[in-house]
Protein backbone atom coordinates (compact mmCIF):
# COMPACT_ATOMS: atom_id res chain seq x y z
CA UNK A 1 0.00 0.00 0.00
CA UNK A 2 1.14 3.32 -0.99
CA UNK A 3 1.99 6.15 1.58
CA UNK A 4 0.69 9.14 -0.45
CA UNK A 5 -1.73 10.93 1.62
CA UNK A 6 -3.13 13.22 -0.99
CA UNK A 7 -3.80 12.59 -4.79
CA UNK A 8 -5.14 14.73 -7.21
CA UNK A 9 -5.39 13.90 -10.99
CA UNK A 10 -6.40 16.23 -12.98
CA UNK A 11 -8.93 18.98 -10.66
CA UNK A 12 -9.87 21.62 -12.30
CA UNK A 13 -12.30 23.77 -9.91
CA UNK A 14 -14.30 27.11 -11.28
CA UNK A 15 -15.79 29.80 -8.91
CA UNK A 16 -18.29 31.24 -11.60
CA UNK A 17 -15.54 32.57 -14.22
CA UNK A 18 -12.29 32.75 -12.40
CA UNK A 19 -10.27 29.00 -12.88
CA UNK A 20 -9.38 28.73 -9.38
CA UNK A 21 -7.29 25.19 -10.19
CA UNK A 22 -6.73 24.36 -14.01
CA UNK A 23 -6.10 20.96 -14.43
CA UNK A 24 -3.97 19.94 -10.87
CA UNK A 25 -1.89 16.29 -10.73
CA UNK A 26 -0.56 15.99 -7.67
CA UNK A 27 0.48 13.38 -4.86
CA UNK A 28 1.65 14.40 -1.59
CA UNK A 29 3.38 11.81 0.82
CA UNK A 30 3.64 11.82 4.81
CA UNK A 31 5.68 14.18 6.32
CA UNK A 32 5.61 18.25 6.47
CA UNK A 33 4.98 19.29 2.93
CA UNK A 34 4.61 23.10 2.06
CA UNK A 35 2.19 24.26 0.00
CA UNK A 36 3.43 27.19 -1.87
CA UNK A 37 1.94 29.96 -3.92
CA UNK A 38 1.35 33.48 -4.46
CA UNK A 39 -2.23 34.92 -2.84
CA UNK A 40 -4.94 33.36 -5.51
CA UNK A 41 -2.63 30.67 -6.72
CA UNK A 42 -5.14 28.22 -5.57
CA UNK A 43 -3.76 26.71 -2.00
CA UNK A 44 -7.09 27.48 -0.07
CA UNK A 45 -9.20 25.76 -2.87
CA UNK A 46 -7.10 22.84 -3.20
CA UNK A 47 -7.45 22.79 0.75
CA UNK A 48 -11.02 22.78 0.61
CA UNK A 49 -11.21 19.82 -1.73
CA UNK A 50 -9.18 18.14 0.53
CA UNK A 51 -11.27 18.56 3.01
CA UNK A 52 -14.59 18.10 0.44
CA UNK A 53 -16.34 20.94 1.32
CA UNK A 54 -16.18 21.69 -2.39
CA UNK A 55 -17.09 19.80 -5.54
CA UNK A 56 -14.11 19.60 -8.28
CA UNK A 57 -15.81 20.69 -11.78
CA UNK A 58 -12.97 17.74 -13.35
CA UNK A 59 -10.42 15.02 -12.31
CA UNK A 60 -10.39 13.23 -9.34
CA UNK A 61 -9.18 13.66 -6.01
CA UNK A 62 -7.99 11.31 -2.54
CA UNK A 63 -7.21 11.79 0.62
CA UNK A 64 -6.35 9.19 2.64
CA UNK A 65 -7.15 6.72 0.31
CA UNK A 66 -10.97 8.04 0.25
CA UNK A 67 -12.67 10.19 -2.32
CA UNK A 68 -13.64 13.40 -0.11
CA UNK A 69 -16.25 14.39 -2.67
CA UNK A 70 -18.59 10.51 -1.85
CA UNK A 71 -16.89 10.08 1.67
CA UNK A 72 -16.43 14.04 3.26
CA UNK A 73 -17.19 12.98 6.74
CA UNK A 74 -14.96 9.70 6.96
CA UNK A 75 -12.57 12.23 5.38
CA UNK A 76 -12.89 15.05 8.12
CA UNK A 77 -13.06 12.79 10.92
CA UNK A 78 -9.64 12.20 10.38
CA UNK A 79 -8.28 15.36 9.18
CA UNK A 80 -7.30 18.31 11.25
CA UNK A 81 -7.45 21.97 9.58
CA UNK A 82 -6.74 25.23 11.24
CA UNK A 83 -8.04 27.33 8.94
CA UNK A 84 -6.50 31.50 7.73
CA UNK A 85 -8.77 33.53 9.31
CA UNK A 86 -9.54 34.18 12.84
CA UNK A 87 -12.44 31.52 13.52
CA UNK A 88 -12.45 31.43 17.06
CA UNK A 89 -15.33 32.77 19.37
CA UNK A 90 -13.61 35.03 21.87
CA UNK A 91 -16.37 34.56 25.11
CA UNK A 92 -14.83 31.20 24.97
CA UNK A 93 -12.30 29.20 26.98
CA UNK A 94 -9.34 27.50 25.05
CA UNK A 95 -10.01 24.43 26.98
CA UNK A 96 -13.83 23.95 26.37
CA UNK A 97 -13.35 25.04 22.58
CA UNK A 98 -10.67 22.78 22.04
CA UNK A 99 -12.25 20.38 23.86
CA UNK A 100 -16.12 20.40 21.78
CA UNK A 101 -14.45 20.45 18.87
CA UNK A 102 -12.53 16.92 19.10
CA UNK A 103 -16.22 15.86 20.44
CA UNK A 104 -17.34 17.29 16.96
CA UNK A 105 -14.48 15.34 15.41
CA UNK A 106 -15.92 12.24 17.28
CA UNK A 107 -14.04 11.57 20.16
CA UNK A 108 -16.27 10.64 23.12
CA UNK A 109 -16.69 13.36 26.04
CA UNK A 110 -14.07 11.62 28.38
CA UNK A 111 -11.32 11.59 25.56
CA UNK A 112 -12.17 14.37 24.57
CA UNK A 113 -11.47 16.62 27.79
CA UNK A 114 -7.98 15.10 28.27
CA UNK A 115 -7.14 14.92 24.78
CA UNK A 116 -8.19 18.89 25.05
CA UNK A 117 -6.12 19.45 27.94
CA UNK A 118 -2.72 17.50 26.41
CA UNK A 119 -2.93 19.65 23.27
CA UNK A 120 -3.26 22.83 24.46
CA UNK A 121 0.01 21.70 26.62
CA UNK A 122 1.44 20.56 23.32
CA UNK A 123 1.48 24.08 21.76
CA UNK A 124 2.73 25.38 25.00
CA UNK A 125 -1.12 27.14 26.35
CA UNK A 126 -1.59 24.61 29.37
CA UNK A 127 -1.29 27.32 31.71
CA UNK A 128 -3.24 29.00 29.40
CA UNK A 129 -5.52 27.20 29.01
CA UNK A 130 -8.80 28.08 30.76
CA UNK A 131 -8.87 31.68 29.44
CA UNK A 132 -11.16 33.04 27.36
CA UNK A 133 -9.63 33.15 23.77
CA UNK A 134 -10.46 36.59 23.37
CA UNK A 135 -7.90 38.01 25.97
CA UNK A 136 -5.40 35.77 24.52
CA UNK A 137 -2.86 37.04 22.05
CA UNK A 138 -2.59 36.63 17.67
CA UNK A 139 0.05 34.30 18.29
CA UNK A 140 -1.16 32.47 21.55
CA UNK A 141 -4.90 32.28 19.08
CA UNK A 142 -3.35 30.50 16.41
CA UNK A 143 -1.74 28.09 18.65
CA UNK A 144 -5.43 27.62 20.15
CA UNK A 145 -6.11 26.56 16.31
CA UNK A 146 -3.49 24.18 16.02
CA UNK A 147 -4.28 22.85 19.48
CA UNK A 148 -7.87 22.17 17.73
CA UNK A 149 -7.18 20.89 14.77
CA UNK A 150 -4.60 18.27 17.04
CA UNK A 151 -6.52 17.50 19.47
CA UNK A 152 -8.78 14.67 17.98
CA UNK A 153 -5.44 13.00 16.37
CA UNK A 154 -6.04 13.15 12.65
CA UNK A 155 -3.58 11.63 10.16
CA UNK A 156 -3.51 14.59 8.34
CA UNK A 157 -3.29 18.29 9.29
CA UNK A 158 -4.09 20.98 7.01
CA UNK A 159 -2.33 24.38 8.01
CA UNK A 160 -3.15 27.65 6.24
CA UNK A 161 -1.17 30.49 6.37
CA UNK A 162 -0.24 29.41 10.49
CA UNK A 163 2.00 31.84 10.97
CA UNK A 164 0.00 35.32 9.59
CA UNK A 165 0.17 37.76 12.26
CA UNK A 166 2.67 36.73 14.23
CA UNK A 167 5.82 38.30 15.37
CA UNK A 168 9.18 36.65 14.18
CA UNK A 169 9.59 34.72 18.30
CA UNK A 170 6.08 33.75 17.82
CA UNK A 171 6.35 33.02 14.20
CA UNK A 172 9.93 30.89 15.13
CA UNK A 173 7.99 29.03 18.23
CA UNK A 174 5.26 28.16 15.43
CA UNK A 175 7.50 26.63 12.71
CA UNK A 176 9.39 24.55 15.44
CA UNK A 177 5.60 23.24 16.78
CA UNK A 178 4.59 22.40 13.12
CA UNK A 179 8.07 20.25 12.46
CA UNK A 180 7.63 18.72 16.04
CA UNK A 181 3.96 18.01 14.38
CA UNK A 182 5.56 16.29 11.08
CA UNK A 183 8.38 14.49 12.76
CA UNK A 184 7.54 13.84 16.54
CA UNK A 185 4.23 13.38 16.46
CA UNK A 186 3.85 11.26 13.15
CA UNK A 187 0.96 13.66 11.69
CA UNK A 188 1.35 14.46 8.30
CA UNK A 189 1.06 18.30 7.56
CA UNK A 190 0.30 20.03 4.65
CA UNK A 191 1.66 24.05 5.09
CA UNK A 192 0.12 26.18 2.88
CA UNK A 193 2.18 29.19 2.48
CA UNK A 194 3.39 31.94 0.90
CA UNK A 195 6.70 32.64 2.47
CA UNK A 196 9.16 30.47 0.62
CA UNK A 197 11.66 30.98 3.64
CA UNK A 198 9.01 29.00 5.95
CA UNK A 199 8.38 26.43 3.88
CA UNK A 200 12.18 25.53 2.91
CA UNK A 201 12.46 25.65 7.03
CA UNK A 202 9.74 23.13 7.78
CA UNK A 203 9.18 20.96 4.90
CA UNK A 204 10.51 17.99 3.47
CA UNK A 205 8.24 18.09 0.40
CA UNK A 206 6.07 21.08 -1.49
CA UNK A 207 3.71 21.63 -3.87
CA UNK A 208 4.20 24.84 -5.68
CA UNK A 209 1.18 26.22 -7.17
CA UNK A 210 0.99 29.53 -9.49
CA UNK A 211 -2.27 30.26 -11.46
CA UNK A 212 -4.00 27.30 -10.06
CA UNK A 213 -1.82 24.84 -12.28
CA UNK A 214 1.42 22.87 -9.96
CA UNK A 215 4.32 24.64 -11.39
CA UNK A 216 6.77 22.11 -9.44
CA UNK A 217 6.12 19.55 -6.93
CA UNK A 218 8.21 16.82 -4.73
CA UNK A 219 10.83 15.97 -1.80
CA UNK A 220 12.88 19.23 -1.01
CA UNK A 221 15.95 17.83 -1.25
CA UNK A 222 15.73 16.73 -4.32
CA UNK A 223 13.96 19.80 -5.75
CA UNK A 224 17.18 21.38 -4.14
CA UNK A 225 19.69 19.38 -5.79
CA UNK A 226 20.98 21.56 -7.97
CA UNK A 227 21.20 20.23 -11.51
CA UNK A 228 23.86 17.93 -10.93
CA UNK A 229 26.21 20.77 -10.04
CA UNK A 230 29.29 20.37 -7.31
CA UNK A 231 31.03 23.31 -5.77
CA UNK A 232 34.69 22.87 -5.51
CA UNK A 233 36.25 25.35 -3.15
CA UNK A 234 40.01 24.66 -3.78
CA UNK A 235 43.23 25.49 -1.68
CA UNK A 236 44.98 27.46 -4.53
CA UNK A 237 44.88 28.70 -8.37
CA UNK A 238 41.36 28.17 -8.77
CA UNK A 239 42.11 29.16 -12.87
CA UNK A 240 44.65 26.78 -13.00
CA UNK A 241 42.53 23.74 -11.68
CA UNK A 242 39.56 25.53 -13.81
CA UNK A 243 41.12 24.50 -16.44
CA UNK A 244 42.48 21.44 -16.08
CA UNK A 245 38.50 20.29 -15.74
CA UNK A 246 37.62 22.15 -18.52
CA UNK A 247 40.58 19.85 -20.84
CA UNK A 248 39.06 16.45 -18.71
CA UNK A 249 35.48 17.77 -20.44
CA UNK A 250 33.84 19.02 -17.55
CA UNK A 251 31.14 22.08 -17.74
CA UNK A 252 33.53 24.33 -15.06
CA UNK A 253 31.74 28.20 -13.91
CA UNK A 254 34.37 30.46 -11.93
CA UNK A 255 32.49 31.84 -8.87
CA UNK A 256 34.30 33.69 -7.00
CA UNK A 257 36.96 31.14 -5.20
CA UNK A 258 35.02 28.49 -5.99
CA UNK A 259 34.13 26.07 -9.04
CA UNK A 260 31.01 24.93 -9.84
CA UNK A 261 31.46 21.62 -11.67
CA UNK A 262 28.75 20.14 -13.62
CA UNK A 263 28.86 16.38 -14.46
CA UNK A 264 28.55 12.78 -13.42
CA UNK A 265 29.55 12.87 -9.63
CA UNK A 266 31.97 9.89 -10.53
CA UNK A 267 33.59 11.91 -13.16
CA UNK A 268 33.70 14.79 -10.97
CA UNK A 269 35.11 13.55 -7.91
CA UNK A 270 37.90 11.78 -9.97
CA UNK A 271 38.51 14.52 -12.10
CA UNK A 272 38.82 16.97 -9.47
CA UNK A 273 41.04 14.52 -7.35
CA UNK A 274 43.03 14.45 -10.37
CA UNK A 275 43.60 17.46 -11.22
CA UNK A 276 44.24 19.07 -7.48
CA UNK A 277 46.85 15.72 -7.19
CA UNK A 278 48.55 17.08 -10.51
CA UNK A 279 48.56 20.91 -9.69
CA UNK A 280 49.27 19.88 -5.75
CA UNK A 281 46.81 21.95 -4.32
CA UNK A 282 44.71 20.82 -1.53
CA UNK A 283 41.02 20.97 -1.53
CA UNK A 284 39.03 22.96 0.61
CA UNK A 285 35.61 21.82 0.15
CA UNK A 286 33.57 19.35 -2.22
CA UNK A 287 30.13 18.92 -2.20
CA UNK A 288 26.81 19.07 -3.86
CA UNK A 289 25.57 22.30 -5.01
CA UNK A 290 21.89 23.06 -3.16
CA UNK A 291 19.71 25.37 -5.06
CA UNK A 292 17.38 27.71 -2.79
CA UNK A 293 13.57 27.07 -2.95
CA UNK A 294 13.90 30.57 -4.38
CA UNK A 295 16.32 29.26 -7.12
CA UNK A 296 13.58 26.63 -7.73
CA UNK A 297 11.37 29.17 -7.83
CA UNK A 298 13.09 30.83 -10.50
CA UNK A 299 13.82 28.06 -12.16
CA UNK A 300 10.06 27.08 -12.33
CA UNK A 301 9.24 30.63 -13.79
CA UNK A 302 7.14 31.21 -10.73
CA UNK A 303 7.08 34.48 -8.68
CA UNK A 304 5.50 34.62 -4.96
CA UNK B 1 12.10 11.75 54.25
CA UNK B 2 12.37 13.26 51.31
CA UNK B 3 10.99 16.67 49.52
CA UNK B 4 11.76 15.49 46.08
CA UNK B 5 8.63 14.97 44.04
CA UNK B 6 8.68 13.20 40.34
CA UNK B 7 7.91 15.87 37.68
CA UNK B 8 7.00 15.09 33.88
CA UNK B 9 8.48 18.08 32.11
CA UNK B 10 7.73 16.07 28.97
CA UNK B 11 4.37 14.43 28.16
CA UNK B 12 5.49 13.18 24.59
CA UNK B 13 2.94 12.91 22.08
CA UNK B 14 0.33 10.15 22.37
CA UNK B 15 -1.73 9.05 19.55
CA UNK B 16 -5.55 8.15 20.28
CA UNK B 17 -6.54 4.49 19.12
CA UNK B 18 -10.20 4.92 21.42
CA UNK B 19 -13.15 4.68 19.99
CA UNK B 20 -14.14 7.18 17.67
CA UNK B 21 -18.37 8.08 17.22
CA UNK B 22 -20.05 8.65 14.20
CA UNK B 23 -21.67 12.12 12.91
CA UNK B 24 -24.64 11.51 15.03
CA UNK B 25 -22.24 12.08 18.28
CA UNK B 26 -20.75 15.04 16.37
CA UNK B 27 -24.64 16.80 15.67
CA UNK B 28 -25.06 16.17 19.60
CA UNK B 29 -22.04 17.75 20.39
CA UNK B 30 -22.57 20.63 18.37
CA UNK B 31 -26.12 21.08 19.77
CA UNK B 32 -25.51 21.33 22.87
CA UNK B 33 -23.14 23.48 22.65
CA UNK B 34 -25.28 25.30 20.75
CA UNK B 35 -28.21 25.56 23.73
CA UNK B 36 -25.43 26.44 26.46
CA UNK B 37 -24.56 29.19 23.72
CA UNK B 38 -27.98 30.34 23.11
CA UNK B 39 -28.95 30.62 26.83
CA UNK B 40 -25.91 32.41 27.50
CA UNK B 41 -23.97 29.70 29.46
CA UNK B 42 -19.99 28.85 30.17
CA UNK B 43 -20.29 32.51 28.98
CA UNK B 44 -20.01 36.04 30.48
CA UNK B 45 -22.79 37.89 32.94
CA UNK B 46 -24.33 39.77 30.06
CA UNK B 47 -24.63 37.28 28.07
CA UNK B 48 -26.49 35.40 30.55
CA UNK B 49 -28.41 38.45 31.62
CA UNK B 50 -31.20 38.71 28.69
CA UNK B 51 -31.83 35.23 27.83
CA UNK B 52 -32.15 33.95 31.67
CA UNK B 53 -34.32 37.38 32.70
CA UNK B 54 -36.63 36.15 29.23
CA UNK B 55 -37.06 32.99 30.54
CA UNK B 56 -37.58 34.10 34.31
CA UNK B 57 -40.34 36.70 32.30
CA UNK B 58 -42.38 34.23 31.06
CA UNK B 59 -42.78 31.46 34.11
CA UNK B 60 -43.33 34.80 36.66
CA UNK B 61 -47.15 34.59 35.39
CA UNK B 62 -47.51 31.32 36.13
CA UNK B 63 -46.03 31.20 39.46
CA UNK B 64 -47.41 34.42 40.38
CA UNK B 65 -51.16 32.89 39.29
CA UNK B 66 -50.86 29.59 41.23
CA UNK B 67 -49.02 31.85 43.99
CA UNK B 68 -52.51 33.93 44.34
CA UNK B 69 -54.56 30.48 44.17
CA UNK B 70 -52.78 28.56 46.70
CA UNK B 71 -52.05 31.53 48.90
CA UNK B 72 -55.63 33.26 49.23
CA UNK B 73 -58.87 31.79 50.18
CA UNK B 74 -61.36 30.67 47.98
CA UNK B 75 -64.07 32.73 50.15
CA UNK B 76 -61.98 35.63 49.15
CA UNK B 77 -61.09 35.07 45.04
CA UNK B 78 -64.67 33.84 44.94
CA UNK B 79 -65.98 32.18 41.76
CA UNK B 80 -63.25 34.49 40.11
CA UNK B 81 -60.60 31.96 38.70
CA UNK B 82 -57.41 33.32 39.23
CA UNK B 83 -55.25 31.20 36.85
CA UNK B 84 -55.40 31.67 33.06
CA UNK B 85 -56.28 29.20 30.68
CA UNK B 86 -53.41 27.17 29.16
CA UNK B 87 -54.31 28.79 25.75
CA UNK B 88 -54.94 31.90 27.31
CA UNK B 89 -51.80 32.26 29.07
CA UNK B 90 -49.14 32.54 25.52
CA UNK B 91 -50.82 35.88 25.56
CA UNK B 92 -49.81 36.87 28.83
CA UNK B 93 -45.77 35.92 27.69
CA UNK B 94 -46.66 36.72 24.20
CA UNK B 95 -43.73 39.39 24.21
CA UNK B 96 -41.24 37.34 26.64
CA UNK B 97 -41.80 34.77 23.47
CA UNK B 98 -40.82 37.18 20.68
CA UNK B 99 -38.34 38.65 22.80
CA UNK B 100 -36.58 35.42 22.98
CA UNK B 101 -36.81 34.27 20.18
CA UNK B 102 -35.60 37.60 18.66
CA UNK B 103 -32.80 36.26 21.10
CA UNK B 104 -31.24 32.55 20.78
CA UNK B 105 -31.84 32.05 16.77
CA UNK B 106 -29.59 34.47 15.95
CA UNK B 107 -27.30 34.12 18.64
CA UNK B 108 -26.95 30.56 17.94
CA UNK B 109 -26.76 30.73 14.20
CA UNK B 110 -24.69 34.34 13.26
CA UNK B 111 -22.11 33.95 15.64
CA UNK B 112 -20.49 30.71 13.83
CA UNK B 113 -20.33 32.90 10.89
CA UNK B 114 -19.43 36.29 12.23
CA UNK B 115 -16.53 34.62 14.42
CA UNK B 116 -15.19 32.00 11.61
CA UNK B 117 -16.67 28.79 13.11
CA UNK B 118 -18.56 27.67 10.57
CA UNK B 119 -15.55 27.05 9.01
CA UNK B 120 -13.87 24.96 11.52
CA UNK B 121 -17.33 23.01 11.91
CA UNK B 122 -17.86 21.84 7.97
CA UNK B 123 -13.67 20.87 8.09
CA UNK B 124 -15.37 18.09 11.07
CA UNK B 125 -17.71 15.06 9.77
CA UNK B 126 -20.78 17.46 9.95
CA UNK B 127 -22.11 18.88 6.61
CA UNK B 128 -24.18 21.67 5.51
CA UNK B 129 -26.91 19.89 6.33
CA UNK B 130 -26.31 17.88 9.81
CA UNK B 131 -24.55 21.13 10.64
CA UNK B 132 -28.66 22.89 9.99
CA UNK B 133 -29.94 20.22 11.99
CA UNK B 134 -27.40 20.49 15.05
CA UNK B 135 -29.04 24.16 14.83
CA UNK B 136 -32.72 22.90 14.67
CA UNK B 137 -32.08 20.71 17.50
CA UNK B 138 -30.36 23.09 19.69
CA UNK B 139 -33.10 26.49 19.15
CA UNK B 140 -36.15 24.22 19.51
CA UNK B 141 -35.39 22.88 23.08
CA UNK B 142 -34.28 26.29 23.57
CA UNK B 143 -37.92 27.52 22.78
CA UNK B 144 -39.77 25.12 24.16
CA UNK B 145 -38.20 26.51 27.76
CA UNK B 146 -40.43 29.40 27.20
CA UNK B 147 -43.26 28.00 25.12
CA UNK B 148 -43.60 24.62 26.64
CA UNK B 149 -41.90 25.31 30.31
CA UNK B 150 -44.82 27.66 31.86
CA UNK B 151 -47.76 25.47 30.52
CA UNK B 152 -46.58 22.59 31.83
CA UNK B 153 -45.87 24.13 35.74
CA UNK B 154 -49.10 25.89 35.38
CA UNK B 155 -50.91 22.18 34.77
CA UNK B 156 -48.94 20.77 37.58
CA UNK B 157 -49.51 23.93 40.09
CA UNK B 158 -53.34 23.72 38.88
CA UNK B 159 -53.13 20.00 39.79
CA UNK B 160 -51.28 19.98 43.12
CA UNK B 161 -53.65 23.25 44.40
CA UNK B 162 -56.61 21.24 43.46
CA UNK B 163 -57.88 23.41 40.42
CA UNK B 164 -56.48 21.18 37.34
CA UNK B 165 -57.82 18.03 35.55
CA UNK B 166 -59.80 15.81 37.46
CA UNK B 167 -58.84 12.56 36.50
CA UNK B 168 -55.78 10.68 34.86
CA UNK B 169 -57.67 10.99 31.67
CA UNK B 170 -57.82 14.61 31.74
CA UNK B 171 -54.51 15.15 33.12
CA UNK B 172 -52.96 12.99 30.03
CA UNK B 173 -55.10 14.84 27.98
CA UNK B 174 -53.98 18.23 28.81
CA UNK B 175 -50.41 17.11 28.89
CA UNK B 176 -50.67 16.11 25.36
CA UNK B 177 -52.49 19.47 24.56
CA UNK B 178 -49.65 21.05 26.47
CA UNK B 179 -47.10 19.61 24.61
CA UNK B 180 -48.52 19.58 21.00
CA UNK B 181 -49.24 23.60 21.49
CA UNK B 182 -45.70 24.16 22.99
CA UNK B 183 -44.01 22.01 20.21
CA UNK B 184 -46.06 24.47 17.26
CA UNK B 185 -45.12 27.20 19.00
CA UNK B 186 -41.55 26.90 19.05
CA UNK B 187 -41.63 25.16 15.73
CA UNK B 188 -42.54 28.06 13.60
CA UNK B 189 -40.72 30.55 15.96
CA UNK B 190 -37.66 28.30 15.62
CA UNK B 191 -37.97 28.55 11.70
CA UNK B 192 -38.79 32.12 11.44
CA UNK B 193 -35.53 33.09 13.52
CA UNK B 194 -33.54 30.79 11.82
CA UNK B 195 -34.35 31.73 8.75
CA UNK B 196 -34.06 35.63 9.47
CA UNK B 197 -30.26 34.63 11.05
CA UNK B 198 -29.65 32.78 8.50
CA UNK B 199 -29.56 36.13 6.01
CA UNK B 200 -27.07 38.32 8.40
CA UNK B 201 -24.02 37.75 9.90
CA UNK B 202 -24.64 40.26 12.18
CA UNK B 203 -26.68 39.32 15.49
CA UNK B 204 -28.66 42.55 16.03
CA UNK B 205 -29.95 43.33 12.72
CA UNK B 206 -31.29 39.52 12.95
CA UNK B 207 -32.57 40.15 16.06
CA UNK B 208 -34.42 43.24 14.78
CA UNK B 209 -35.31 40.86 11.63
CA UNK B 210 -37.84 38.77 13.78
CA UNK B 211 -39.27 41.06 16.12
CA UNK B 212 -40.02 43.21 12.77
CA UNK B 213 -40.93 40.40 10.55
CA UNK B 214 -43.51 39.43 13.61
CA UNK B 215 -44.82 42.93 13.77
CA UNK B 216 -45.42 43.60 9.88
CA UNK B 217 -46.83 40.73 9.48
CA UNK B 218 -49.33 41.42 12.59
CA UNK B 219 -49.93 45.16 11.36
CA UNK B 220 -50.01 44.91 7.67
CA UNK B 221 -52.51 41.56 7.89
CA UNK B 222 -54.74 43.41 10.40
CA UNK B 223 -54.93 46.49 8.26
CA UNK B 224 -55.30 44.80 4.98
CA UNK B 225 -58.55 42.76 6.93
CA UNK B 226 -59.97 44.81 9.16
CA UNK B 227 -59.10 48.48 7.17
CA UNK B 228 -59.52 47.13 3.29
CA UNK B 229 -61.91 44.54 3.82
CA UNK B 230 -59.25 41.29 2.06
CA UNK B 231 -60.69 38.03 2.85
CA UNK B 232 -59.77 37.06 6.60
CA UNK B 233 -57.29 33.90 5.18
CA UNK B 234 -54.95 36.54 4.97
CA UNK B 235 -54.09 35.94 8.70
CA UNK B 236 -52.41 32.94 7.86
CA UNK B 237 -49.47 35.26 7.60
CA UNK B 238 -50.03 37.43 10.68
CA UNK B 239 -47.14 35.17 12.56
CA UNK B 240 -47.84 36.80 16.11
CA UNK B 241 -51.24 35.40 15.53
CA UNK B 242 -50.94 32.13 13.21
CA UNK B 243 -49.40 30.34 16.30
CA UNK B 244 -51.22 31.35 18.97
CA UNK B 245 -54.68 30.89 17.27
CA UNK B 246 -53.97 27.56 16.43
CA UNK B 247 -53.06 26.72 19.75
CA UNK B 248 -56.40 27.77 20.87
CA UNK B 249 -57.91 25.34 18.70
CA UNK B 250 -55.62 22.68 20.20
CA UNK B 251 -56.98 23.35 23.52
CA UNK B 252 -60.55 22.60 21.94
CA UNK B 253 -61.32 26.32 22.14
CA UNK B 254 -62.78 28.45 19.17
CA UNK B 255 -60.14 30.80 19.09
CA UNK B 256 -60.58 34.84 17.96
CA UNK B 257 -60.98 34.06 14.07
CA UNK B 258 -63.62 30.99 14.38
CA UNK B 259 -64.10 31.29 10.85
CA UNK B 260 -60.69 29.93 9.80
CA UNK B 261 -60.75 26.29 9.59
CA UNK B 262 -58.10 24.56 12.05
CA UNK B 263 -57.03 22.67 8.81
CA UNK B 264 -55.69 25.99 7.13
CA UNK B 265 -53.96 27.35 10.26
CA UNK B 266 -52.35 23.41 10.55
CA UNK B 267 -51.38 24.29 6.66
CA UNK B 268 -50.84 27.69 7.65
CA UNK B 269 -48.35 26.69 9.97
CA UNK B 270 -46.67 24.19 8.18
CA UNK B 271 -46.15 26.22 5.07
CA UNK B 272 -44.29 29.02 7.28
CA UNK B 273 -42.02 26.23 8.68
CA UNK B 274 -41.34 24.57 5.29
CA UNK B 275 -41.03 28.43 3.58
CA UNK B 276 -38.47 29.46 6.62
CA UNK B 277 -36.46 25.68 6.39
CA UNK B 278 -36.09 26.84 2.78
CA UNK B 279 -34.57 30.17 2.86
CA UNK B 280 -31.62 28.34 5.60
CA UNK B 281 -31.09 25.61 3.87
CA UNK B 282 -30.53 27.73 0.42
CA UNK B 283 -28.86 30.28 2.67
CA UNK B 284 -26.38 27.81 3.50
CA UNK B 285 -26.27 26.11 -0.08
CA UNK B 286 -24.86 29.53 -1.15
CA UNK B 287 -22.01 30.34 1.75
CA UNK B 288 -18.61 29.36 0.42
CA UNK B 289 -16.03 28.14 3.24
CA UNK B 290 -11.83 27.70 2.35
CA UNK B 291 -12.14 29.12 -1.36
Amino acid sequence: MTDIVVRAKGVVKRWGSTLALAGVDAEIGPGVTGLLGANGAGKTTLLGLILGLHRQDEGRIQVLGLDPTTAGPEVRARLGYAPEHEALPGDVRAHDLVRHLAEVHGLPRKAAVGRASDALWHVGLGEERFRPIGTMSTGQKQRVKLAAALAHDPALLLLDEPTNGLDPMQRDAMLQLIRRIGTDFGISVILSSHLLEEVERVCDGVLILSAGTVVTSGRLDELRGGGGAFIVEPDGDVEALAARLRAAGLEVEVVGLRLAVTGEELAVVDAVRDACAELAIGIRRLQRRTATLEDVFLAAGTAV
Amino acid sequence: MTDRAAHIYEQGYRAYDGERLGVRASVRSLAVHSILRGLGLRRTFWAKLLPIATVGIAYLPAAVFLGIAAIIPDEITGDLDAIPGYADYFGNITAAIVLFVAIVGPEVLCSDRRNGMLGMYLASPLTRETYLLAKVLAVLPVLLLVTLGPQLLLLIGRTLIDVGPETVADFALVLVRTLVAGLVVAAIYTAVSLAAASLTDRRAVASAGVILTLLVSSSVTSALVEGADFDRRLYLLNLAFLPFELVQRIYGELGSEPTLATASLVAGVFTWVIGAAAVVWWRYQQLTVAR
